[in-house]
This record gives structure tokens, sequence and C-alpha cells, in this order.
């Protein structure tokens, strides 16, 4: 038994998701918005056009960073709340392999992306592929999935790095294929810094 | 008189009344054959052109009985010349042999002689060839998932390749039907697999290798290959044999990459 991705789906897509007047989502412990994906990708686009051409790169390892600090955060509130533990645990026979396999089942019942767990390589490597995902529309050049970016290296710190919060900055993660520049998917390979 | 990079040649043409002749009309074996079927005596000298020097073979009443080429002599000079494809030959009937160093009838001889020359050229090939398998490893190696997956539609008989990963993500496909849902299918697919991974814990047995689930004429093949599993849909289960086969090689290059 490994975890089922589309038992996940299916039971997470009937979770009530409704913020609290503190604005937080109150299964997964964390703060939530409901601002549509293109106001993002108008955010980071604009970060982008501003950097001057020597400082662009900084500003793209800034916006990775902001989704990194948010996937790092949101991920594991995901993974402690009581809906990841009563619907993906019971799954779970492969440690921290089949962890990862349902936080991306996860991510994608939530829409943030519909990837998966290509391969994973116990605490040293792993290979994300997302077939859609929002920052494959928004406008620039050059491979910009900040958020996957981000948010993968931060779920395989959740999985193989020192306990939350101390595991942070131990992977790094480089996109190497892209929807928005014409490639069939993203593709994001994960390992360590 | 061929006149050539201030060599005399052995073979003077205007002198010469008998057999004569261009390598590139013909192989040596087959001189060598029909001087044996004529049942010739003399001397078949042969001018291969470059540096090499010349080769002398010499037959009594058919029988080949001795061979020069350079140094060489008997077995070893008609290896040498087996290997010669280009030159002039001229045969001078009734010259005597100086002396016999070949025993055995023409055909076993030539047989041996080309058997020799095979071997030699393997060997030397032997490199050149180790150095093209490396890079046509390292040229697979730069292939993708993409690349190997269409490389399934080749095989004969295969309708649609599929990549599912154990929790039924649908990494890749190539192939098949549009009126097909690819994630229903994979979803699918995983949840199989996990009943028959889980079947063969509890008989204590290895992990899967293989599963084969036939729908009337159809099949459905599949394989791990590294985190995933390769499904091959095949329409017709009648060429299972050769698609196994030959989907082989490709699902053990998908385990490389995945």
């Amino acid at each position: 038994m490994t975890v089922m991705r589309d038992q996940v789906v299916k039971s997470l897509v009937q979770v009530e998701v409704k913020a609290n007047e503190d604005g937080l989502m109150p299964g997964f412990n964390v703060l939530v918005n409901q601002l549509p994906t293109s106001f993002w990708n108008t955010v980071a686009e604009r970060f982008m056009a501003i950097a001057p051409p020597d400082r662009k790169a900084d500003m793209e390892k800034a916006l990775v960073n902001c989704a990194y600090e948010c996937g790092y955060h949101t991920g594991y509130g995901i993974v402690s709340s009581p809906e990841f533990q009563s619907v993906v645990m019971p799954m779970v026979t492969e440690g921290a392999k089949d962890v990862l396999r349902g936080a991306f089942a996860v991510f994608t019942a939530w829409g943030w992306a519909k990837s998966g767990v290509v391969q994973v390589r116990d605490g040293e490597r792993m290979v994300i592929r997302a077939v859609d995902y929002y920052e494959a529309d928004s406008g620039g050049s050059g491979l910009r999935a900040y958020m996957v970016r981000g948010v993968s290296a931060a779920f395989m710190e959740l999985a193989y790095a020192e306990p939350y919060p101390n595991g942070m900055n131990t992977f790094s993660c480089e996109q190497t294929l892209g929807r928005e520049v014409g490639d069939p998917h993203g593709e994001f390979v994960i390992t360590k810094k | 008189m061929t006149q050539r990079a201030g060599r005399k040649s052995a073979i003077p043409p205007a002198e010469v009344e008998g057999l004569k002749g261009n390598l590139a009309m013909t192989s040596i074996p087959d001189l060598l054959q029909f001087l044996n079927a004529s049942g010739k005596t003399g001397q078949l000298l042969l001018e291969k052109h470059g540096d090499r020097p010349e080769g002398r073979t010499y037959f009594s009443a058919g029988a080949l009985v001795h061979a020069t080429a350079g140094p060489a002599i008997g077995m070893e000079a008609l290896v040498e010349m087996c290997g010669w494809d280009r030159g002039s030959f001229a045969f001078y009937d009734n010259v005597l042999s100086p002396k016999a160093s070949i025993s055995m009838p023409v055909q076993q001889a030539l047989m041996e002689a080309i058997r020799v020359l095979d071997e030699r050229r393997r060997e030397e090939a032997r490199p050149a060839r180790q150095d093209s398998e490396r890079s046509h490893r390292m040229a697979k190696s730069t292939r993708t998932s993409t690349d190997v997956l269409e490389d399934f539609l080749k095989v004969p008989g295969v309708l649609s390749a599929v990549i599912v990963g154990r929790d039924g993500f649908v990494i890749e496909s190539a192939g098949g039907s549009s009126t097909v849902n690819i994630e229903d299918l994979g979803a699918a697919l995983a949840n199989a697999i996990n009943g028959v991974e889980e079947m063969g814990s509890e008989l204590q047995v290895s992990k899967f290798q293989d599963l084969f689930v036939e729908y009337g004429r159809a099949v459905i093949m599949c394989r791990p290959a590294g985190d995933a599993i390769i499904v091959v849909v095949a329409p017709d289960a009648s060429k299972l044999g050769i698609i196994r086969h030959k989907v082989k090689p490709l699902v053990d290059e998908l385990s490389q990459i995945l």
C-alpha cells in the first residue's frame, strides 16, 4: 500500500475551506487568502520588470524564497492537520516518500499546481513534475514557476531535513522545464544545498 | 608496364598471355577456387595496390601447395592475401612451386584463412566499437522520458504507453485515444498494482515484475521502472510476445531515467 493520490484529492476537495475572522484556514492553521492567481502572476511579473538587469537573479531568488517560506509553514500545517492525519497517514507505508506523495496530492487538490512525484532518492534528491500550474500563464521570459520551486524545496525539507522548524535552507530547487517556455510540463529537481 | 611510385610492378601485363586481371573484378578466394577447379599447375602472382609486397600462390594439378606474401609464408600468407580487395593478378602456367607450405585442400585452407581474417578484423574493430557503444550509451543517457515513450509507439502493436507514479500520478503518456481519461486510468492502475503488491506481500513472494490484464483481444502490460510503473496498452494480445521482447530495453532505459 502506498498513498493513493486520487483518494487524497477526492477526500480533500470535500473539506470546507473557510477562513475565520482572523484570516486563518482552521484546518491547516495557516493564513488564507482568496485572491485570484492572476494577482500573484501580476505581482511576480511587476517585481521582475522593475528589477534592473543586474538584480533580476536576486529578485527571482526573493520570489522563490517568498513561496518557500510560505510553503514550509503551510506544508507543516498540512501534514500535521487532522485531515492529513486521517486521510493520508493511514496509506503511508514508505515513510517520507509517501508523505511527499500525499503532500503533492494536497497541493493538487487545493489547485495550486497539478503536480506529483516522479522520483525520490531518500534524503538526497526529488524530481517533481507539474502538468498544470498557474505560473505557466504568467508573462515574462524564461522559467518562472517561482511558487512551485519554493514549495517543492520546502516539502522536501519537511520530509527529510531537521524537524520543523529547524530544517530550513537544507534543500534547493531548480526548475528544468516549464510550460511557460513551451515545454509539455514543468519539471523541478530538488537537491541538497 | 605498370609503374608506380618508383616501384616496378611485379606483373608485366604486356608479357602475360594467360589469366590476368584486376581484383576489383573478382576476389582472391574465387580466383583460387577457379584454379583449383581447373586443375592448373603454375604460379598466381598478386600485387596489392599500395605499399604491401606482392603475393604468390603455387598450384600443382589444382592443389594449392605454397603461398607467400612478403615475409609471410603458407597459411599466414593466405590469410594476408584474403584481406586484399584491390590490386592485380596474373597466372603463369606451368611454373613449379619452389617449396610446399600448405597441405590442406583449397576449400578448407580458404575457410580457415577467412575465419582467421574475420577474427583479426573483429579484434581491430573492438576499441572503435567500444567507443561507439560508449557514445551510444551517452547518447541514450541524454534521452528524456518523452523520447523513450515515443519509441514505445514504434513497437508494432503498441497503442499507447503511460508512465504512472506509484500513487497514480500520470507522469507522462504517449499515444492512445483522446476518449480515455488518462488520470482515471493512472489512478485505477495504481490501485490495481497496490492490490497486486499487497497480495505478493501476503504470500511473502518477491515484488511484482510483470502484470498482464487481458480484455478480449486487448491487453495491458505493466512493469515497474524505478519509482514508477510503465503501462503499455496493446489492442491485440497475440502480439504480446514480440511486444514484451521489444519494450524490455525501453523499460530498462526508463528505469535509468526514473
